[in-house]
């Protein structure tokens, strides 16, 4: 695992243009381009701001931010799984044809997803500006909560990876799942409308504890749990140890099989 | 030095029935889910040391080409092992991961660094890249605007520039016009001059033999030659060509059994193996030619001659009824039609008197001085006034071939010298 490690960091420059390349192509043809990296967030929030005041009544102060804060974060988790289960099948014709290490692909499709989460959160810190919401020195653990979320995703994206090049169904198994995860995450809502014993749950999703670190340290100004974050810390380690032990045992036939 | 050493590798593909892929297939097919493995190399082992090139011959399906990827570890032994010294660069795909519409000197950015090269190695060498590439102008427009040649010259540019010491090349050389092969030619000599090790598998013998001094043919699964390239390569197209000639004789069988009861019944069995099934026939049958041989000096019956040795051709012939005169007569033309060489008793002046009613002509030819290639003759018997006796065209069909390296031009061999 170590060797492999190494190689990757020989193969960065190859990662880097993986992930430039995703991120200059995702809005393609269209005529603002990668301005919509930007406008994408924005009008979600536009969206979300006219529908919750008006059609549900929400006690929430500023339901918009208070969403749009946790949305972001999920949103860069379900796309890269999305599209991350797909990066090894998606890519066959350099899977077939070339050496490199195969890790990087996964890796390609979480950074983006990173990359394009940062972009937004640049959007959202404005936003929350604009909208009155007060933005406190909290603030500061922003970077380590996207460095967990990061890890986290990683390990997902590494593992079902190369699980999909052999079971296909996995790609739209977790269409579901995600839709399930969703709700089974305080997104929408704050974990304290559960009941206690639900609530215990959800602590158990390493998701919950991120979007709920994120609210804190952004909507409500206040210092993240930090129990928590080394829970999911933890949590994200051994998923990605164990998902890159699985990524080697799996690739040997990756080229056979897609 | 060894630069790569193999070590009784073996290699199966599965070959699925009907590959189930999804769930419900999985489930519904859990006992129906059949495959069987085929073995594509079968306990290979081999050596190349640092500095040679090595040529992987063989026919389609032989293995070769799954070597080459197992040496690139795109896939990977079922059993042995490869160990490989030195930076290794893969040619088995040109042009991996371009980008349509990002501009050539963008796409040599992302290429070069999936072929492993890092920034600062890539920028040492785009001007190289750019200038072996003769895109200079283009380099900033988007690679969609290119034509397919160009797409090539710019991948093959990026892959031949990676400086690697071990280089794995898939018959990509048919790239761009006749200029930029010579330039990709000296290219590759360039490299084994500098010691890169060059493995290159194809099966065009002609390329193997300009640039490696190695060969290895791989003969389903297995190494059946390995060594000077010219050896090597010799007893690929022999076996070839012998394997032409069992097909030839297997379908020569086929056919006869099933046109046996329309074909005349002087068809034995004895006749020649090597006749030609695509021959036609007419004439008037008062003499009848039986069967021919082509039969070289060892005698032995055979279809493929060397040129410039003798060989004889031979002629069965039968009299069916009684005939005044009779002419023999033989053509030769090129597979192509062209009419190469053609003469009979008659214009060499022989006078053929008392024929015995059944019996053999030979035809002596003291050395063929044709060229390589395929030849079809013409053997027919007819009387002084053209009276067609039995004129079987293209009934023998023989390939001449040429051992020398560098192959004269044209259809015949004029015997010369240069004098200085």
């Amino acid at each position: 695992m170590i060797e492999d490690i190494m190689e990757l960091f020989k193969y960065k420059e190859m990662l880097k243009n993986l992930v430039r390349k995703d991120l200059r192509t995702r809005y393609k043809g269209s005529f603002l381009g990668f301005l919509w990296t930007f406008i994408n967030p924005l009008l979600m929030l536009l969206v979300y701001s006219i529908v919750f005041p008006y059609l549900l009544r929400i006690q929430e102060k500023n339901y918009a931010m208070f969403l749009f804060v946790a949305l972001i974060p999920w949103m860069f988790f379900s796309t890269s799984l999305q599209n991350g289960v797909n990066s090894i099948v998606w890519n066959n014709g350099l899977i077939k044809k070339i050496y490199f290490p195969r890790l990087i692909l996964p890796i390609a499709t979480a950074t983006s997803g990173l990359m394009n989460c940062i972009y937004s959160m640049i959007v959202v810190i404005i936003s929350l500006m604009i909208m009155d919401v007060s933005i406190k020195w909290y603030v500061i653990f922003l970077p380590l909560l996207l460095f967990i979320q990061y890890l986290l995703v990683l390990g997902f994206c590494i593992i079902f990876s190369c699980i999909n090049v052999y079971f296909r169904d996995l790609e739209h198994i977790l269409g579901i799942v995600l839709q399930a995860w969703y709700f089974l995450t305080p997104v929408l809502y704050r974990v304290d409308v559960l009941p206690k014993n639900l609530q215990f749950a959800l602590k158990l999703n390493p998701m919950s504890a991120l979007i709920i670190s994120y609210r804190d340290v952004l909507y409500d100004g206040k210092f993240p749990n930090v129990m928590s974050l080394v829970y999911v810390f933890i949590f994200s380690i051994f998923l990605l140890i164990f998902s890159i032990l699985i990524f080697n045992k799996l690739k040997i036939r990756f080229a056979e099989e897609i | 030095m060894v630069a790569i050493e193999v070590d009784r590798i073996t290699k199966n593909f599965r070959i699925y029935q009907d590959k189930p892929t999804t769930f419900k297939e999985k489930i519904l097919n859990i006992k129906t889910n059949s495959y069987h493995d085929i073995c594509v190399l079968d306990n290979v082992s081999l050596k190349i040391n640092k500095g040679e090139t090595v040529g992987i011959i063989g026919q389609n399906g032989s293995g070769k080409s799954t070597l080459l990827k197992l040496l690139a570890k795109i896939i990977y032994p079922d059993k042995g092992h490869i160990k490989i010294n030195g930076r290794v660069a893969s040619l088995l795909e040109l042009g991996a991961g371009f980008h349509p519409d990002f501009t050539g000197r963008e796409n040599i950015y992302t290429n070069a660094s999936i072929l492993g090269l890092n920034k600062q190695e890539i920028e040492q060498r785009i001007n190289d890249i750019i200038k072996f590439s003769e895109l200079e102008n283009f380099i900033d427009t988007a690679v969609r605007t290119y034509s397919s040649g160009m797409y090539m010259r710019l991948a093959f540019s990026i892959a031949i520039n990676v400086d690697a010491e071990i280089l794995l090349i898939d018959e990509i050389l048919a790239v761009g016009d006749a200029s930029f092969q010579k330039k990709c030619y000296e290219k590759m000599y360039e490299l084994k001059k500098k010691g890169v090790t060059i493995i290159f598998v194809s099966h065009d013998v002609g390329a193997v033999r300009k640039i490696c001094d190695k060969g290895i043919w791989i003969d389903n699964g297995i190494i059946k030659s390995i060594g000077n390239v010219e050896t090597v390569i010799n007893n690929y197209l022999e076996c070839i060509s012998k394997k032409d000639e069992v097909n030839n004789s297997k379908n020569k069988v086929i056919k006869k059994y099933t046109k046996n009861i329309e074909e005349d019944n002087n068809m034995n069995i004895k006749i020649s193996k090597y006749l030609n099934n695509a021959s036609t026939r007419w004439g008037n049958k008062k003499v009848e030619i039986v069967d021919v041989k082509i039969i070289n000096e060892s005698n032995e019956i055979v279809n493929t001659v060397t040129t410039c040795r003798p060989v004889v051709i031979e002629i069965d012939y039968k009299i069916n009824s009684n005939i005044n005169n009779c002419v023999f007569g033989i053509a030769i033309k090129r597979i192509d039609g062209f009419y190469c060489y053609g003469t009979n008793t008659f214009i060499d002046n022989i006078d053929i008197n008392n024929l015995s009613r059944e019996g053999k002509i030979k035809f002596s030819i003291k050395s063929v001085d044709l060229l390589e290639n395929t030849y079809l003759i013409d053997v027919a018997a007819h009387s002084i006034f053209e009276e067609i006796y039995d004129y079987r065209c293209d009934i023998y069909k023989i390939n001449v071939i040429d051992p020398q390296i560098r192959k004269e031009q044209g259809l015949i061999k004029l015997h010369h010298d240069w004098i200085f």
